[in-house]
């Protein structure tokens, strides 16, 4: 069965982090700390969700004098929709998956 | 603009801090939107090991972004893009294969009638027998100047003597080590095959080679042995015209 788009556990690892406070804007390095994704995959998934619509991005200037602002990320509106959408349909049909020994994915993330 | 040089950074964070902004701004001033994202957050992170992965990833965030600004322009610019790509890549891989691994070579001379005739093409092996090594009987191709000091060209003989071999003739026939060759490719009558040399030792390094055309053929008879690093590949087979 072909997955929806967005719906990659690393994508949803992700949802689960932006959705803990979605009014809050977030920086990429928390969110990899937070989701245990490595840059090269965080980055990619927030480029992906602001192509479409489902992230706002800005660049807040850094407090400290000399340093460059730093981007940051929330979900849009569409974006809390869906992130909930996903994360709702997957709970249910992780329980079983989780209880098998072969994971379904590469985790390209690994821990931190 | 700049990120500040932490002067207490360590050697590896300030390289892979380098690269990064490298990748991500190339000569420009400021780079695309997700790899400034990425740069901007390199400060944050803590220790040689933990940069060295964040900047990994940033090199992996930069080439994707790139990749996705490509797709957005418009679509002839794209295909004259790869299109252009996909030409000097071929150009260039033909041309590395060519040289250093396979090409094809064609006969111009009678020289080693009956095995190959004029205009014959031939597949040209230039690798492995670097590694497998060359045998007695194996057609090779080499460089030789006709006269000292002129440009060399390619000539293909078949090898009849290795270092050490003592090659001499004895009423027409090749002998080897004192016995007599068996030439089965030698056909074209006892006229034309037949063999006259003086005795030689086969140096170390060096060859000795014959044209199956023995009565046409100009080779060691007559500029003696070759060196072994003038050899340029190794014939596998006639692939032009298919005949028996």
């Amino acid at each position: 069965m072909p997955r929806p788009p967005h719906a990659s556990p690393q994508t949803l690892r992700l949802f689960e982090a932006l959705l803990a406070d979605p009014a809050r804007w977030r920086y990429g390095y928390e969110l990899s700390k937070q989701t245990a994704l490595a840059s090269g995959t965080l980055y990619p998934i927030l480029m992906r969700l602001s192509e479409q619509r489902l992230l706002e991005t800005g660049w807040e200037p850094s407090e400290e004098p000399g340093r460059p602002p730093r981007h940051i990320y929330r979900l849009t509106a569409d974006g809390v929709t869906l992130a909930e959408q996903r994360l709702a349909a997957k709970r249910p049909a992780e329980s079983p998956r989780r209880a098998g020994p072969v994971p379904q994915t590469r985790t390209a993330g690994g821990a931190a | 603009m700049t990120a500040p040089t932490q002067v207490r950074d360590s050697v590896l964070r300030r390289v892979a801090h380098a690269v990064l902004t490298r990748a991500v701004r190339g000569r420009k001033e400021r780079g695309g939107e997700w790899g400034e994202a990425v740069l901007a957050e390199f400060g944050e992170t803590r220790g040689d090991w933990e940069a060295v992965r964040w900047a990994a990833g940033g090199l992996r965030t930069v080439w994707r972004e790139r990749r996705s600004r490509a797709r957005q322009l418009p679509r002839p610019l794209r295909v004259a893009r790869g299109t252009a790509l996909v030409l000097v890549a071929g150009l260039l891989a033909g041309f590395v294969v060519s040289r250093y691994v396979m090409s094809v070579g064609y006969i111009p001379t009678g020289s080693m009638e009956p095995t190959l005739q004029i205009s014959d093409r031939v597949l040209l092996d230039r690798i492995t027998y670097r590694a497998t090594g060359l045998r007695r009987g194996d057609l090779v191709t080499f460089t030789k100047a006709a006269d000292p000091g002129s440009a060399p060209h390619t000539l293909l003989k078949r090898i009849i003597g290795l270092p050490g071999d003592t090659i001499e003739c004895r009423d027409g026939r090749v002998w080897r080590d004192g016995s007599p060759l068996d030439e089965p490719y030698l056909t074209l009558g006892p006229e034309e095959d037949r063999t006259d040399c003086s005795p030689v030792t086969v140096p170390e390094h060096q060859l000795y080679l014959l044209g199956d055309h023995r009565i046409v053929s100009i080779d060691s008879r007559e500029y003696g042995t070759v060196d072994e690093d003038t050899v340029e590949a190794r014939v596998v087979g006639r692939i032009w015209p298919m005949r028996d």
